[in-house]
């Protein structure tokens, strides 16, 4: 078990965490691309940045949305999100292995609000589950990858709360944190592949929208052209 | 705003056939609108080719990468979507609707996704897909409320905007806007109406005296007049339906005294390409700056109308030389412009009754024109309410995208469409609607009549008319008494002092 733990935190760490870092680098810079590529073509080059830079901040930053509709389970998910963000980043535990193994550290959150932030992300995460589960509009639409995210996402909470706060026998801990550490690193992997990828490519979405309108000037008869269709009547 | 489900009855009606089923058999498409005959065998291969003809010559391919690693799948566009609000079908969420066309690009045109296709051997575009689509993007009234309201920004309007457009180039797409887009483009008239111009010379002579008549004014419809700064395009069927809006326009103009003109060459500001082919948009907006060009007029201006103006403006520039494209105007702009700058003389309380303004969805939803009209209105209306949701979150006529102009499925469009619309309307206990947009009034009027609300349906212009106050210098001299008893006072039309200075 130890050599396992080890291999997970070692080497196992290291090549899924860069899988993640070059996945997503990957997508953004294939979306930068699109979007440089799109405007270029663009018959018109005029873009609303006014209203396009508002309305991105406005779904980055969602305040202003939530209560318009479906409030309760709007501000389950922001809520959500925010543990989902904060915590790992800015968890002491987390911290102190990034200093031990790159020589720098950032700011952390005390314990009590890690503990809590842990606590009600594991709950927002189950009632999303629950939601996806119990709605029928939601079971409409959703793929099994729907189903699986916010049940993947919470088991690291869950098995890491257990390691930090739980005087568990060592044979536990071990056991527990292998389940931290392996599902995390399922998360990194399958991250940039997923739907996940929004936490890279949110920000452009309103700009894609825009530019995507802006139709390259002219296209009616190589359109046609290319479909043999050139003359054909109306 | 949320609507309630439609009963039972309404939905019998609402989705009863509408074409012969022998005509269903014979295209194998089950759809409500009426198609023109086209090939039908191998389908999905055709579809994929245009679909691929069509990626590979414009901008969409990149947004369906973002859109398809995006969808979050949250389903929160279903409290935005008036239709599926009424109908409570799974198909009609807007992100269901969405997945019909990411679904074929996933599979056809991303590497993983032929990939994974090929090795399960499922996903492929079959003809169930395509009659899946054909219903499904003609059911959406392309309002743009869904892609405003989804958290990771997916613009569903847009994919359903491409759906429409690779349809018809198979040949899918509804009769009634491909039978008046030929007309536009390759018919004798030269626009959707099919109103030749020696007609439109005389509706608009017929106008002019009216307008004399009724105001004692010397109101002009200036045609062909070179080197006006307004070459005016109104959807063309205000030609033969929206008399009073014209009305209105021209007693703007002659009492701002600004210059304008129709053009005879073409005068039609309908653009179908919006609602189901790039091509036809870019090929009907050349029109509208070609004629402008002929005219040497210096700025296109749309009539009362949301699709004409939003294909005028944001598509022109597209087509017709980027920045430097004719400026596009609404006709609500010029209107607001002109009374800010004092040219302008309104009624305060010219009209008592009360009054509500619907905002067309191609003209708000990008925060376009909001203020302009309410000022206005609100400056000739004793008693002006707003509906809820209104300017950018305006909820769709229900005739959006086209739909208003496929006759047969009005029972659609004023059971499940308009239906949020409806509910709105009513609260409001408005008499007067208002609505600057040909599609909007036309659908508007049929909703209130299949729904039984007692509101009278008027554009913008038509309501400025009666509050309009013209500079004393344009009024000519009364009529004796005895001829205003007359049953009919245009037995005998005063001819205005400046009537031999019109111009030519
Ligand atoms: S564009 Fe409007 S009608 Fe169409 S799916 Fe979206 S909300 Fe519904």
């Amino acid at each position: 078990m130890e050599a396992l733990l080890d291999f997970a935190q070692g080497p196992l760490f290291r090549l899924t965490f860069a899988i993640m870092i070059l996945g997503l680098l990957r997508i953004l810079i294939l979306d930068i691309v699109g979007m440089v590529e799109a405007y270029r073509k663009a018959g018109d080059k005029s873009i609303p940045w006014g209203l396009t830079i508002s309305r991105t901040l406005e779904w980055l930053f969602p305040v202003k949305r939530i209560l318009n509709h479906r409030p309760i389970y709007s501000i389950i998910s922001i809520l959500f999100h925010i543990g989902l963000i904060i915590t790992p980043i800015f968890l002491f535990a987390h911290v102190r292995l990034w200093e031990q193994g790159v020589g720098f550290g950032w700011w952390t959150l005390s314990p009590q609000v890690a503990d809590t932030l842990t606590i009600t992300t594991i709950v927002f995460g189950l009632l999303l589950f629950l939601g996806r589960v119990g709605v029928s509009r939601a079971r409409a639409l959703s793929r099994p990858q729907d189903y699986l995210w916010p049940v993947l996402l919470i088991i690291p909470f869950i098995s890491g709360y257990l390691c930090a706060n739980m005087g568990v026998s060592p044979a536990v801990y071990q056991a527990s944190m292998l389940v931290h550490v392996l599902s995390g690193e399922l998360i990194f992997v399958a991250l940039p592949f997923t739907k996940i990828a929004h936490c890279v490519l949110m920000p452009f979405s309103q700009l894609v929208s825009v530019l995507a309108w802006k139709f390259p000037a002219r296209v009616d008869e190589d359109v046609a052209t290319t479909l043999d269709k050139k003359g054909a009547p109306v | 705003m949320r609507t309630t489900r439609i009963t039972e009855e309404e939905r019998a009606k609402a989705f009863a056939p509408t074409r012969k089923p022998e005509v269903t058999e014979r295209q194998q498409l089950d759809v409500r609108y009426h198609v023109e005959d086209f090939a039908v065998e191998d389908r999905p291969r055709r579809f994929l080719e245009a679909f691929a003809a069509i990626l590979r010559h414009s901008n969409y391919r990149f947004a369906l990468d973002h859109f398809i690693r995006m969808s979050a799948k949250c389903s929160r566009c279903s409290t935005q979507c008036q239709v599926y609000q009424a109908t409570g079908d799974p198909e009609d969420i807007p992100c269901k609707r969405s997945e019909l066309l990411l679904s074929v690009y996933r599979r056809h045109f991303t590497l993983a996704g032929s990939v994974r296709g090929r090795i399960l051997g499922t996903g492929h575009l079959t003809d169930e897909k395509i009659q899946e689509m054909a219903e499904s993007f003609w059911n959406c009234t392309a309002c743009r409320r869904c892609s405003m309201e989804c958290p990771v920004g997916i613009d569903h309007a847009l994919i359903t905007h491409l759906g429409r457009y690779i349809l018809s180039e198979i040949g899918i797409a509804p009769r009634a806007l491909v039978v008046s887009t030929r007309e536009q483009l390759e018919g004798k008239t030269g626009n959707t109406s099919a109103v030749p111009v020696p007609a439109l010379v005389d509706t608009l002579e017929f106008l002019e005296e009216d307008m004399e008549e009724e105001k004692h004014v010397a109101i002009k419809f200036p045609i062909d007049k070179e080197g006006a700064e307004f070459v005016f395009f109104p959807a063309v069927s205000d030609f033969l339906m929206e008399a009073e809006s014209l009305m209105g326009i021209a007693a703007v103009f002659t009492a701002t005294g600004d210059s304008w003109t129709i053009g005879t060459g073409y005068f039609d500001g309908i653009n179908y390409g919006l609602f189901y082919s790039d091509r036809i948009l870019e090929r009907v907006v050349t029109k509208v700056s070609d004629e402008t060009k002929r005219l040497k007029g210096e700025k296109v201006l749309i009539g009362e109308c949301g699709h004409a103006s939003r294909s005028a403006k944001y598509f022109l520039p597209v087509h017709c030389g980027g920045k430097d494209a004719l400026p596009v105007y609404n006709i609500m702009e010029y209107t607001y412009q002109a009374w800010k700058a004092g040219k302008l003389k309104l009624q305060p309380n010219a009209i008592p009754e009360r009054v509500t303004y619907h905002d067309p969805c191609n003209i708000a939803r990008q925060k376009w024109i909001l203020e302009q009209p309410r000022e206005l209105l609100k400056a000739i209306c004793a008693d002006y309410v707003e509906m809820t949701p209104n300017r950018e979150d305006n909820i769709c006529c229900g005739g959006g995208g086209g739909t208003v102009s496929i006759d047969e499925i009005r029972p659609y469009r004023t059971a499940v469409g308009g239906k949020a619309k409806a509910d709105q309307i009513r609260a409001t206990g408005a008499k007067y609607i208002v609505a600057p947009c040909a599609n909007c009034k036309k659908q508007l009027r049929e909703l209130v009549e299949d729904q039984g609300i007692d509101a009278e349906i008027v554009g913008l212009h038509d309501l400025l008319y009666k509050a309009i106050i013209f500079p004393d210098h344009m009024i000519q001299p009364a009529v004796p008494a005895d001829a205003e008893d007359e049953d009919n006072p245009a037995a005998e039309p005063v001819k205005p002092d400046s009537a031999g200075s019109a111009d030519e």
